[in-house]
Formats: C-alpha cells, structure tokens, sequence
C-alpha cells in the first residue's frame, strides 16, 4: 500500500481523490476545470485537497485527461505533412467510403487532419509479403520534404503501403527528412501500429503526429508544477486501452492516452469487480451529458484494438466503452411527430436543469429525478438546493404538448432515458454473447447511482453495486491503473504447429520493441501475449489470451487452436469446419501498482434517523413513502425504498429492492423477488 | 403484348384498429426496445458471417414484422433492401400454404426474384415468432447477398432470363421444428460455386434471425401483447406524421424526373426514363407508369425494389435522420405499370436490378428539386460501381473470388460541397483496405485517388470521383458494372456537371479497352484495371463560389488551372 493521488480533469470539475497510506484512508476532492490552463485545475485541485506531508510521501500521481482530446475535437494540434507512397495521398480523405449518418443525405466526412497540399506522395513500393516492388525514390522524398519544409509544417506523419510488412522505406523516409535538416517530430506509421489497415493506420499516424506537441508540452508543464509542490515520485497517465504509462512513454505515444476520460470508471470496476469476487459486471456512469457503459469479465475490461474520435479512426487499444448522449443535463422535448424525446441535447452547465434555478426553462433529467422526489427533499449534499416549483413549470412546459401531467411527464423523462440507456447495455452484453441479467450493475457518476434500479429493473437484473465514492469513482479508478505496454504485428499465416517459430520470433520482437520503449525494466514486468486468430477466409477475428514462458508461447499451437474454436463458440453459437489463420500477435507488458486498500469516504454522518418523504416509485406507478437517510448512517442493511444521500451523488433504490452494505463500504441492493 | 393497365401501390399499410391505447411514454420506450433487438440481429449476423459482402459491404438487411408483415424496426444496413423483406415475407409464407402452415422453429428460404425485387443471389431467410400462448405475433427476417446460387457465371452482366440468374428456392423450409432440413441443405449446397461460404453465410443468416425472435418475444413479453400492439400502432402513427409534415411543405403539384440508363447489358442503347411525383397535400405519389416496357437485359427491377427504392428516396429525406419503420412509408403511393422494367413479369432478367433502382432514387429526387432545389443534393456519381474478380491462384490451384462497390463522387447541396462516398442507396458499406486486398489476392493497386476536376463546379462544387487501378500479378476474371457512364451527374442551380464513371483495362501490350459493364472478361497477368468512378454535381452558379475557395481548391490539387480559368474566371481577376 502506498501512498498516490489521482486527478481526473472532466468537462466540468476536476475531480481528485487520493490514498493515504498512514490511514489507510481514501480522501476526495472536486474543483472547477480550467479549460485554458488545464494543469492550473490539477494544481488547484491538489493544493485544496492534498496536505503538502501527502504530497511529499506520494509514490504515484495518476492522471486522466482530455487535453489531447480536446486538442483533436478543437483542431488546435500542430501543422502536419503527411508523406505517403505514390498513388495513396488521399487515403486519408477516401476513408472507407462510409456515412456515420446512414440516413442522413447532407452528411459531410470529417475535415482531413492534413489538408491535400500538405500531402505528398513518394515512389517506392512494398508489397504485401514484405517484398521490395519498387526501391524507394530518393529524389521524390527529397522533393516532398523540402516543400514541407518550405511549407512550415512542426512535423510529418509518414504512412506507406505495407509498411506493417516491412518498415524499410519507411526508416528510410525518416533518414532523408534528418539529412535535410528536419527538425520537427517524425511518426512514422509501423512505430505508432503495426496492424494492416492503410487508412486506419495513416489516421492515427496523423493523431499522433498532431498533438504530440501539445501533449509534451501539457505533460512537461504539469509535471514541472507537481515537482514545485514537493511531489517527488512517478508521474503516470491513463492509456485509452486501460493502465497507464509515464508521462515520458507518454510524450513519445501520445495517441494511445487520447481517450483516457472514461478508462478511470472502467479501472476502478476492474479493481472492484475483483476484490468483490463479481465475474460480470456492467458499468453504468452517468454525468451531465453523457452515458458510458463498459463490461468487466472476470476482472478484466474488453479492450478493443481500435478506437475512433470525430470519425476518425485510431488504431490502438481502447477499452470497450459505449457512450450515448443522455445524462442528467439531457433535455426534453415534444417531436415534429408529437412523441416525447429524451436528449441528446443537454442543458449543460448553463443554463443547466430548470430546478437549479440559473435560468434553464426546459426540462432536463435531473428536474424529472428532482420533481419525484428521487433526489431527496431538495438540499443537496453539493450545496444546491432544487426549485422544484421551476422543474414542475418545466415539465408542464413539454406535458402540454403531449397532454401528461408534470408527474407523468418526469416519470416518462426517466423511463425513455433509461430505455436508451438500456439498450447500449444490451448491445454491449450481447456483442459477448452474454445476457445482462446474469450480470451485476455497476452504477456511478453524479447520476449513475440515480438511475441502478431503473436500469436494472429495463434488463432484469437482480443485483447493483453502488460503489464506494461513487460520485468520483472515476478518479478513484486511476489509483489502480497498473503501468502498461502493448505492441502488434499483423503476420498472416495459417496456424498450425509448424508456425511457432515465427510466432516466438514475432513475439521476440515486439517484446524487444517494448523494452526499448519502457521507463522500466522488462525483468520487473509481467509480460502477456494474445493471437488474434480467425477461421480461414474471414475477416473478423477473435483475440486469444496466450500464455508466455520465457518471452515463448507457453502453450501448444493444438491447444491455442482449441481454445480459439471454443471461445468462437461461445460467443456465436456456432463453430465452422475450416482452417484457423492468425492474423495478428499481440504482446505487453504491465509493472503492478503496489496493492491498495479499499478505503472509505470520509465518514459524513448525517442526521441519523431516517426520514420519510413521498418519492414516485416506478414499481407502483405512483408515489409512496421512502426512507431518506445519509449513505454513512445505514445500519448493515436496510429495506426499500430509500433514497440515499452522499457528498457526490443521491441513489435512489426503489420499491423491491433491499440495501445491504458489504465489507468494503459497497452499498448492495438486490432485488426482493429474483427475476 | 397487349400494355396493360398501371397498378396502384401503398408503400405502407395503413393503420388497423388496436384493442389497447397506448401513451407516448411507452411506445418511445417501445420504439428503443424494437431498434435494439433489430440492431442486435445485425449484431450477430455481421459477426458471424463468412463473406465480406455481408460483413463489409453489408449487403443485406435485417428488420422485425409483426403478424400483419409491417415493419416494426430495421438495423442500419443496405438502405436499398430496406422494406422488400415485407415482400419476401408475404410470398414466403403464401408459397408454404400460408400462416396455418407455420411452426415455431420453421425457417423458410425465398429468392424468387419477382417477389424479394432482386437477384437470386439475394436470399431471404425468414423465422415466424410465436408467442408462448401459441399465437404468431410476427416474424424476423434477414436478406443476404449470397457470393453465388448458380448464375451463369460469378456476376452477370448479359443474362436474358431469370433462369440464367441463379437457382430459385421459392419459400421452403430450410428448418422445420427447429431441425435442418437435409434435403433442402442439400440442394443449397450443390447449386453453388463457393459452398462454404454460402453454408456459413446461411448459419448468420439464421443465427441472427434468431437472435431477433427472442429479442421481440422479450419486447412483447414486457409489455403484454395489448399494450404492445397499441405501442405500435401509436409508433407508426408518429412516423406517418412526421413524413406527413414534411410534404406539406411542398407546394401540391407534378414534377417530372428524368433519368436515363447507359444500355441493357445486351443491346447498346441508352434508354431514357421518367418518374413523375405527385405532392398533394400531406401524399406523395411516385408514378413509375411511363418508363419504357421490360428490358430484353438484366436492367428491370421487380416492383419490390422500386417500392424500396421509393422508400429509401422519401425517408432519407422525410424521415429525420430517423431509422424508418411502416408508419414512415404510409404517405408514400407508387404506381408502377406491370410489365415494364420497374414491374417486369417473369421471367424477365433483373440480375442488375439494383442499378435501376438506383438511378431512381436519384430521378426521384430530380423531381424533388423541382418543386424545392434547396431539399436535396445535385447528382452523385450515381453509381456503386461494382466489380467482381475471380480466378485460380498460380502457386496452389486455388479458386478466388471477391467482389465490391465502390465510393464515387457526391452532389454538392446548397451548403456544402459533395463529399465522396458510397452512393446513398450503400450509405453505410464500407470498401476494403488496399493492405487486406494485396492480402487476399494476386493484386497490386497502383493508386486509390481523388479524380482531379471529376466534380461539378458551383457555389458548392460536386465531390471527386476516385480513380482506382488494381494491377493483376496473375490471370483475372472480372465482371464491371458501372451506369452512368454516357451521361454525366447532374448540377442543379447552375452548377456544374460531374464526370461519369467508367472502368477501363490497360492491356500489358498498352491497349485500352473501355468495359463500364462486361461480364467474364479476362484481365492478362501484368494488365492493370482501372476504376474510375463518377463525380457529383455542383450546385449554384460557379461564379458565386468565394475566390478563396477556389484558389484553395487549386492549390490541394482537386480541380487543375485550366479547368479553374474556364470554370470560375473571377478568382482570377
């Protein structure tokens, strides 16, 4: 157990928290964002929070931001050169042909991170196999570097053909823009992927090569101001495919942090999925205005290997999170059709929710959750206390239209809400082949505890944990993210046992290739390997774990070849009587954070005895009486229906269900009546 | 043959009383819930599917019926499959002697081309869903375009009657009870060139059907089958409203759409169509009457997919953004004259049925910009342009084949420029990667580029078709079929014309040999085929596009100085 601070800089408020090793207690904290200066809010935030001993005695500052996001969604990256092989500078512009917006005649494919005169092509070929087609023009990179020079550009993406199959010409591109003076960052395409894909591949060649500069800059700035404040330990930052890397690795592949807002949340269900013994888990974090949903299987978040940001796509790992637009900031409203819709448009945090009184008139979620009652009497623990007479005006506002009373207007608001909410879960679940019910809900976010038993009622499940922190459980999260290393290698081939060689080989490599980019030593890492594999003549391919022994396959190719034809099983119910090729080899390595205990909230008490209050209840139909008490002062367990208070967010358990508080300060609530 | 009389068809089926009512609440939680099961057997079926036509270019669609065969929800995936399952449904269950005839577990096959409005290849595999009290409360249904069923060859260009087409399975039972059906199985497997990924394209098919019963049943089991149905019925209501409301904003009267096709496959002339549409008041009728009589080529599309292709024209551009559903089509008419090549009779060809149907989408929304420029784009490139290749690798004597469509130029609108991209009616395919195609095949593809000055000029220009060149590194069959490549995308507003597509071949000896639609025709080793694919139009007055933008333009390459001097001389003044 060691002492560490994290720091999650959201849209909104910065949240900390931070474990204390001599108390073993955990500690939050929530400051405004600084959206120019986001390193002032960290700052900020640790100042007010953090004791300068605490401080001090950290080993760890674990950090979760959007500034490369932000840097990306807001095009305020550096000015790039793209230099591609003869024949494929608009890969880029081309894409995959796709609409995102299938039904949408007017929609427009995201503007090129690189416009076309800052794209230049050179002459030279690989081909599929690795083999040379055509030797490297030298005189055509010559060319193409010298006016991007001359164009001013702070750095060249290079992104050629095949380039996964052989880095040649590639290296040699780099060589030649050194020779000519090139002083400006470099990416070259097989060092950010190694996967097959050009367009995939250029895109996120172009991503790194954008906001590295701001990236660095962010992470050297930060990291200077915590040396100020006595900080003296490691400096780690969450990656978008779960763990983290320090802010050096970071500098070098910004890209693979770009979508580190929402791992915090999935991190810390991992942590607790597995100190709880919960073998499936679905995440439910909801905020203002946004909803992210992920899975945790056996302890382990599902990590996709690409991801995308704007339509633009980023070949790296990406834990599986689906986000839709609602949250409690979603706004109501009567369609051209006459039917009530929820979102996604959101109140934000101005005007914000009518019942916050700073001048919004359109109902959003959190006056419907206020107007029944679901958020308590009305005096936020936050501070703000609830008009609910602006919420009712709201709500009739839009019943009107659609002839309901504000009652069941806001009941409506959270039903539709919690419908499309449901559904990204489902979708998420049965991508696995797995059905929710079976499965425990993991609520959190200012509104995720709000909404456990609704969405657990929509997919019929029988079990929610409200977490400890609930309300910052996202930066609670990155106080276990372990330091992580991954690296691929797209090698075709058919799997049979003659091919072991070239998978150890492969294997050999990008373990060499982690080395060389790791702040650690390979010694002190697990390392760990998967195969995507795949039968013959598809194309999608399922990604088997594999186990390593001395820097080999530890298992048999049979065995993996089983295990490959199983887990297709039970994820499509079917098997096929074909060959099984692997397409990629995956490998990484992970240095463990020192274990942690699972600490409490500082200990709020309440007033004690429980109140009542009249709270719509959504197994009834209609209002009834629920017990309103503080979270810190439920004795061992309590029957529903209750609203229960905290700091950082209200839960509202619901007729039905019963709250149980488990070991580590988890609040429990099961279903009475197993569905 | 004696011209018969012109038909009148109700894109969607109009309301039906309920026993419940429901309440706006519901029917949105409802809708949501329809969508998720429906995207969830698009889920499963992409995911297991064997042929990169369905898990790529998503050739297929998936949608839930209830027991009156209206569509209750569709997943994204081939707008213009969208609503011919309907059709494929109501003659499956006929031809296996109607409902009374169906068991829970039953899964009927149907690719008559008259009834599913495509080629054979499209196979229709469709799943009845009853409910626990033994009532069929609708159905499940997936279209797929099979890689072959039998044609004369891989792809067809020249076929003459729907027998040359494929082999035709006219609603059996592929399961009964839930066990296969052997002899069917059978049958299936031996009329095909590439069994197994027929065989594995099958099993998606069916998984993902029945993925989508129990997604319904669950829909229905949650909110009882009264309040189910009256969800339902508010739900159509809602989307018929919502059409509704856009057609009243057109002023009532006739606007003409002209369209014209490059040829039949079989003989070389151009044949000129119209689609005249008809707004009064919230209505809209799309008259198909006047086209010419059924082609002798494969260029007639059966009246599924010209009541399809009217409905993906409409919804796209009614419907909000919205995934659509009957209630959408219920203000849509289509009129269309039995025997001509938007209503051809059997057994008339039409293995090229879908570019027909795309010409229409596009001759529809001509007639739009009659009545109101502003509501819709100029012409795209106007074509998917396809191509299937096939052949025997050298080294190991294996068969190979692929096939794809391919992005082309889109038109400008006033407010944007044309991006590129599939054609609207493939609106959420994608194309293969260069990296995954040198993979697979013996190719090497020379260049994947924006076609410089292929876009109508404008205010808002057309977007760039691309040129393509895949050189052969061993002996290649293709099959091409590009349209439009006689006449060019149109500008609206003054705007510019965009460039046809072609597809052309140069021979290793330094022939050029146009083929824009040819059927088996051998590409030597060494021979390079190049694709090259339409732009869209532009829209407004050229002159009226800001100088900036045209220099800029120029200087990114996408339109050449000669073409800016001629084109917008004033951002050279």
């Amino acid at each position: 157990m060691v002492t560490r601070i994290g720091v999650d800089i959201g849209g909104t408020f910065t949240d900390l928290v931070y474990f204390d090793e001599a108390t073993g207690q955990t500690l939050e904290g929530k400051v405004p964002t600084v959206p120019s200066a986001p390193e002032e809010g960290v700052i900020n935030a640790i100042r007010q929070h953090v004791p300068a001993e605490i401080i001090a005695s950290a080993q760890f500052f674990l950090h979760g931001t959007t500034v490369g996001l932000n840097a990306l969604l807001e095009r305020s990256g550096a000015k790039i050169g793209l230099i591609t092989t003869q024949g494929f500078r608009d890969v880029l512009e081309i894409r995959r042909g796709d609409r995102a917006e299938m039904y949408n005649l007017f929609w427009k494919q995201t503007v090129p991170l690189v416009p076309r005169r800052h794209r230049l092509e050179v002459g030279g070929r690989i081909m599929a196999s690795g083999a040379e087609w055509a030797p490297l023009d030298r005189g055509s990179v010559e060319a193409a570097g010298r006016a991007l020079i001359e164009a001013g550009v702070d750095a060249i993406a290079v992104s050629l053909i095949n380039a996964y199959a052989n880095p040649a010409h590639e290296l040699e591109v780099e060589r030649i823009l050194r020779d000519l003076g090139f002083t400006g960052g470099v990416s070259l395409s097989h060092r950010i992927s190694g996967e097959y894909r050009e367009y995939e591949r250029t895109s996120t060649t172009c991503i790194d090569a954008f906001v590295r500069g701001r990236m660095s800059n962010y992470l050297r700035r930060l990291d200077a101001k915590l040396r100020e404040l006595g900080f003296t330990g490691t400096s780690l930052i969450t990656r978008s495919g779960a763990g983290s890397m320090t802010f050096t690795e970071a500098e070098e592949r910004p890209f693979e942090t770009i979508m580190s807002g929402p791992v915090g949340g999935v991190q810390g269900a991992v942590e607790l999925s597995k100190a709880l013994e919960l073998s499936a888990v679905v995440t439910a974090d909801v905020g203002g205005t946004s909803f992210d949903t992920a899975l945790v299987l056996d302890g382990a978040p599902q990590i996709l290997f690409e991801g995308e940001i704007d339509n633009m796509p980023i070949q790296s790992p990406w834990v599986d999170v689906r986000s839709i637009g609602s949250g409690g900031g979603s706004v109501a409203y009567v369609d051209a059709g006459g039917l009530m819709r929820v979102g996604p448009r959101s109140a934000g945090a101005v005007p914000g929710p009518a019942c916050y009184g700073k001048g919004g008139t359109e109902p959003a979620m959190t006056d419907a959750a206020a107007y029944l009652g679901m958020l308590g009497p009305g005096d936020l623990a936050s501070g703000i206390t609830l008009d609910i007479g602006n919420a009712e005006a709201a709500l009739k506002s839009v019943g009107d239209g659609i002839g309901t009373s504000p009652e069941e207007t806001a009941a409506g608001i959270m039903r539709i809400s919690s419908a499309a909410m449901a559904m990204a879960m489902r979708e998420i679940s049965v991508d696995q082949g797995l059905d929710p019910r079976e499965m425990t809900l993991l609520p959190f976010g200012g509104a995720g505890p709000l909404m456990g038993t609704l969405l657990a009622d929509e997919l019929k499940m029988n079990k929610v944990v409200v977490p400890p922190l609930a309300g910052n459980f996202s930066a609670w999260g990155l106080l276990g993210a372990d330091m992580v290393q991954s690296a691929a290698l797209t090698r075709i081939l058919d799997l049979v046992p003659g091919c072991i060689d070239e998978i150890d080989g492969t294997l050999g490599g990008l373990f060499d290739t982690l080395e060389a980019r790791s702040d650690h030593h390979a010694d002190a890492a697990e390392k760990s390997a998967r195969l995507d594999l795949r039968y013959k003549g598809q194309e999608h391919w399922l990604s088997i774990d594999v186990p390593i022994e001395g820097g080999k396959l530890g298992k048999p190719i049979e065995v993996i070849r089983d295990e490959f034809v199983a887990e297709y099983a039970r994820t499509f119910g079917a098997t096929m009587n074909e060959n099984v090729e692997l397409v990629s080899v995956r490998a990484a390595t992970a240095v463990r954070l020192p274990e942690r205990a699972m600490g409490t909230s500082r200990a709020t008490a309440g007033e004690g005895a429980a109140r009542e209050l009249l709270v719509y209840s959504f197994t009834h139909g209609e209002r009834r009486p629920f017990a309103v008490i503080a979270r810190a002062d439920i004795d061992g367990s309590l029957p529903g229906p209750a609203i229960v208070t905290e700091e950082t967010t209200t839960t509202f358990v619901d007729a039905g269900w019963t709250i149980h508080i488990g070991g580590m300060g988890e609040m429990i609530l099961n279903r009475e009546v197993q569905q | 043959m004696k011209r018969k009389d012109p038909v009148i068809h109700n894109a969607g089926q109009a309301g039906l009383p309920t026993a419940g009512t429901a309440d706006p609440i519901t029917t949105e939680v409802v809708r949501h819930a329809l969508n998720s099961a429906a995207n969830q057997m698009k889920r499963a079926l992409v995911r297991t599917a064997y042929s990169p036509v369905i898990y790529e270019v998503l050739d297929f669609a998936v949608a839930i019926y209830d027991d009156k065969i209206r569509m209750l929800a569709q997943a994204p995936s081939l707008p213009l499959f969208m609503g011919t399952l309907s059709f494929c449904i109501e003659e499956a269950v006929k031809n296996v002697g109607g409902v009374e005839k169906l068991d829970p577990g039953d899964v009927l096959l149907y690719n008559w081309p008259f009834g599913t409005g495509s080629h054979p290849q499209d196979m229709a595999v469709i799943m009845p869903v009853f409910h626990d009290s033994g009532k069929l409360i609708g159905y499940t249904a997936i279209k797929g375009h099979w890689l072959d069923i039998g044609a004369k060859d891989p792809y067809c260009t020249d076929t003459t009657d729907t027998f040359q087409e494929g082999v035709i399975f006219p609603g059996v039972k592929i399961y009964k009870k839930g066990a296969l059906n052997d002899d069917i199985f059978r049958m299936v497997i031996a009329n095909t060139r590439v069994p197994t990924a027929v065989k594995g394209d099958l099993d998606a098919q069916v998984t993902g059907c029945r993925v989508g019963l129990r997604g319904l049943l669950e829909v229905v089991e949650r909110f009882g089958l009264e309040s189910f149905d009256a969800s339902v019925a508010h739900m159509f209501d809602h989307g018929e409203a919502i059409v509704r409301s856009y057609f009243e904003k057109i002023p009532d009267g006739r606007y003409v759409g002209q369209g014209v096709m490059d040829d039949d496959g079989i003989n070389p002339d151009k044949i000129p169509f119209e689609v005249v549409i008809e707004v009064k008041g919230s209505e809209v009728t799309l008259d198909f009457s006047e086209v010419p009589d059924a082609q002798e080529g494969p260029v007639n599309c059966p009246l599924p997919s010209t009541i399809s292709a009217s409905r993906v024209a409409i919804t796209m551009l009614a419907g909000y953004g919205e995934p659509p559903h009957e209630g959408h089509f219920r203000p849509i008419k289509v009129i269309t004259r039995p025997g001509s090549m938007f209503d051809p009779e059997p057994p008339a060809p039409s293995f090229l049925y879908g570019w027909p149907a795309l010409q229409a989408v596009e001759v529809i929304y001509n007639a739009v910009s009659r009545a109101m420029p502003d509501a819709v784009p100029a012409c795209s490139g106007g074509c998917i342009d396809s191509v299937v290749w096939w052949g025997t690798r050298e080294e190991t004597g294996e068969p190979w084949t692929d096939g794809a469509p391919h992005p082309c130029g889109q038109g400008a609108w006033n407010g944007g420029d044309g991006g590129t991209m599939l054609h609207i009616g493939e609106s959420a395919t994608r194309f293969t990667p260069i990296e995954v195609w040198e993979q697979r095949n013996p190719w090497l593809i020379d260049q994947l580029a924006l076609a410089q000055n292929s876009g109508g000029a404008g205010q808002w220009r057309g977007g760039a078709g691309i040129d393509l060149h895949f050189r052969m590194l061993e002996d290649t069959y293709i099959t091409t079929v590009c349209e439009r490549s006689k006449t060019a995308p149109w500008g609206l507003q003054g705007g510019g014309e965009g460039r046809p597509n072609n597809a052309r071949i140069l021979h290793p000896d330094g022939r050029l040999d146009d083929r824009p639609k040819t059927t088996r025709y051998k590409v030597p080793k060494g021979g390079v085929l190049q694709l090259l694919t339409g732009g869209g139009g532009g829209y407004g007055a050229p002159a009226a596009r800001p100088k900036e933008a045209v220099l800029e333009d120029l200087s990114d390459g996408y339109i050449s100085e000669d073409f800016a001097r001629a084109n917008y001389p004033h951002a050279f003044e």
